[in-house]
């Protein structure tokens, strides 16, 4: 999707990395065998921190194995794998899906019209199996297309489709923590929505595309406001991750959760420093 | 429920938030459904079980640092209670509706919008509101207290970040921006495979060279 929700690296440990390169790995491998080469390209951060989460709450019983694979010729590389990482999988595809129908609709690309065509007969047999998420993705896209076209500028108006959209992959099961896990994906989304647009300032000024934030951008204090509100959105997904009864790889999500998150956005303002922005 | 949940969990007091969990799954696992089915005992470990959810519920709702509440005034036009009773019932969108056709935006105004709003999930208007209701009415106590448990969230979000390495006050001193590049090429197996070929201790300086 964006590869917004990192890990910091440098603040893991060896053994905690591992872990986190395991469930990626796992998460890739499934892609693989149930979509093809063109499944396992949709690979993603985002949807790795998904399947330690919800691996995490629902402590679901994972295969550990060691495999070889293209991308690691060498040496076997250790591989986590659950019912989660197959419900992740399905979604990123399901996303992906979207993601590609849109990228050719808006610009005519080539690239989505190729990849949503190979995709279609995938996303049909997975809007099956999970339809509540399926419409809720589908909704949520065309609620930010239609603030798009009316130039939406308030924040939080736009900002909450992609949390909507967000919100209904992270219900996994419609249980006692259904609310909880809403809130996470929702404000998880909105800081994913405002970073990708952070990200894309400069070249949307450049081109004049919509982007929400351009009536902030023109003010001295632009970074600092985009940063508070990037504070808040982390600040209120993680007061409802801290509810939740997660003890395994749980320094792992708070890795990505307090640090790594920040890990683009830092380098956004580094880069721009440098173009002296 | 009047029992202290945490006497039902075996906790105590000043048990950390980890510990709490740690207790809660435990207890969990010893009354799951699935060990008593066709024994005489099923229906207590039930009772048991649901006491046990409500019991973490309850402690995690106490350890919130979320709304203590919303006082109504007496001095609030008809309008105004209304909006004070959507709020209390938990219905913020007509709340937010309804507060849309005020015309008047006393602090008080902004004071519910800033409730509403953060219920509703529009939690960048709710501070803007809430910080607008303190500055018409610095005095008043519980606009403060708003605001103040708004920005406890964010203090309690910054204090649990544990390098404090981003931002532009110059405190990253752990090499975020060199991290940053090496897991922000896009090519995602590269930055594994590199991270994973090279020695631990160098993977950090060797991915940017990619």
């Amino acid at each position: 999707m964006f590869g917004y929700v990192n890990i910091n690296k440098p603040e893991l440990k060896v053994k905690e990395f591992y872990q986190y390169k395991a469930y990626y790995c796992g998460l890739c491998r499934t892609l693989r065998k149930n979509y093809g080469p063109i499944g396992q390209l949709t690979l993603s951060y985002d949807m790795t921190f998904l399947i330690i989460l919800l691996t995490s709450l629902y402590e679901c019983s994972t295969e550990r194995k060691k495999s070889r694979c293209v991308v690691h010729p060498v040496r076997k590389q250790m591989i986590l794998q659950n019912e989660i990482t197959k419900y992740v999988a399905d979604m990123n595809i399901a996303l992906t899906y979207h993601h590609l129908r849109d990228d050719w609709q808006d610009e005519k690309s080539l690239a989505g019209l190729t990849g949503s065509g190979v995709l279609r007969s995938e996303y049909k047999k997975i809007c099956k199996k999970y339809p509540r998420q399926c419409l809720g993705i589908s909704e949520a896209l065309d609620k930010l297309t239609e603030c798009e076209t009316n130039s939406e500028t308030e924040i939080d108006y736009v900002s909450r489709c992609f949390g909507e959209l967000m919100s209904e992959l992270f219900i996994y099961r419609q249980d006692v923590w259904e609310d909880k896990l809403r809130k996470i994906g929702f404000y998880l989304g909105k800081f994913i929505y405002l970073l990708d647009a952070y990200d894309d300032i400069c070249k949307d000024m450049k081109k004049g595309c919509y982007n929400p934030l351009i009536p902030m951008f023109s003010k001295e204090s632009f970074d600092e406001n985009c940063r508070d509100m990037l504070i808040r959105m982390m600040a209120d997904c993680t007061g409802e991750f801290e509810k939740l009864p997660c003890l395994y790889d749980v320094t792992i999500l708070r890795n990505i959760l307090y640090e790594g998150v920040w890990t683009k956005f830092n380098k956004i303002q580094e880069d721009r420093k440098k173009e002296g922005k | 429920m009047t029992t202290n949940p945490y006497q039902v969990l075996g906790v105590s007091q000043n048990a950390s938030n980890d510990e709490i969990k740690k207790a809660y799954r435990d207890l969990l696992k010893k009354y799951h459904p699935d060990s008593y089915v066709n024994n005489p005992l099923a229906g207590l470990a039930e009772e048991k079980f649901k006491e046990i959810q409500e019991a973490y519920d309850r402690i995690m709702k106490e350890r919130e640092s979320g709304y203590s509440g919303v006082g109504g005034s007496e001095f609030d036009s008809d309008e105004m209670k209304m909006v004070y009773n959507y709020i209390n019932s938990g219905n913020n969108v007509e709340a937010l509706k309804l507060l849309e056709r005020i015309p008047l935006r006393s602090a008080r105004w902004y004071y519910y919008s800033a409730i509403a709003n953060a219920g509703a999930g529009n939690n960048v208007r709710a501070f803007d509101h809430a910080r607008q209701a303190v500055n018409m009415e610095p005095t008043n106590t519980e606009y403060t207290n708003l605001l103040n448990q708004l920005e406890g969230q964010e203090r309690r979000y910054q204090n649990n970040r544990y390098g404090g390495g981003y931002g532009n006050n110059g405190a990253g001193g752990f090499g975020a921006a060199g991290n940053g590049r090496g897991l922000g090429t896009g090519n995602l197996c590269c930055d594994l495979w590199c991270a994973d070929s090279c020695c631990e201790c160098m993977g950090g300086d060797l991915i940017p060279c990619l």
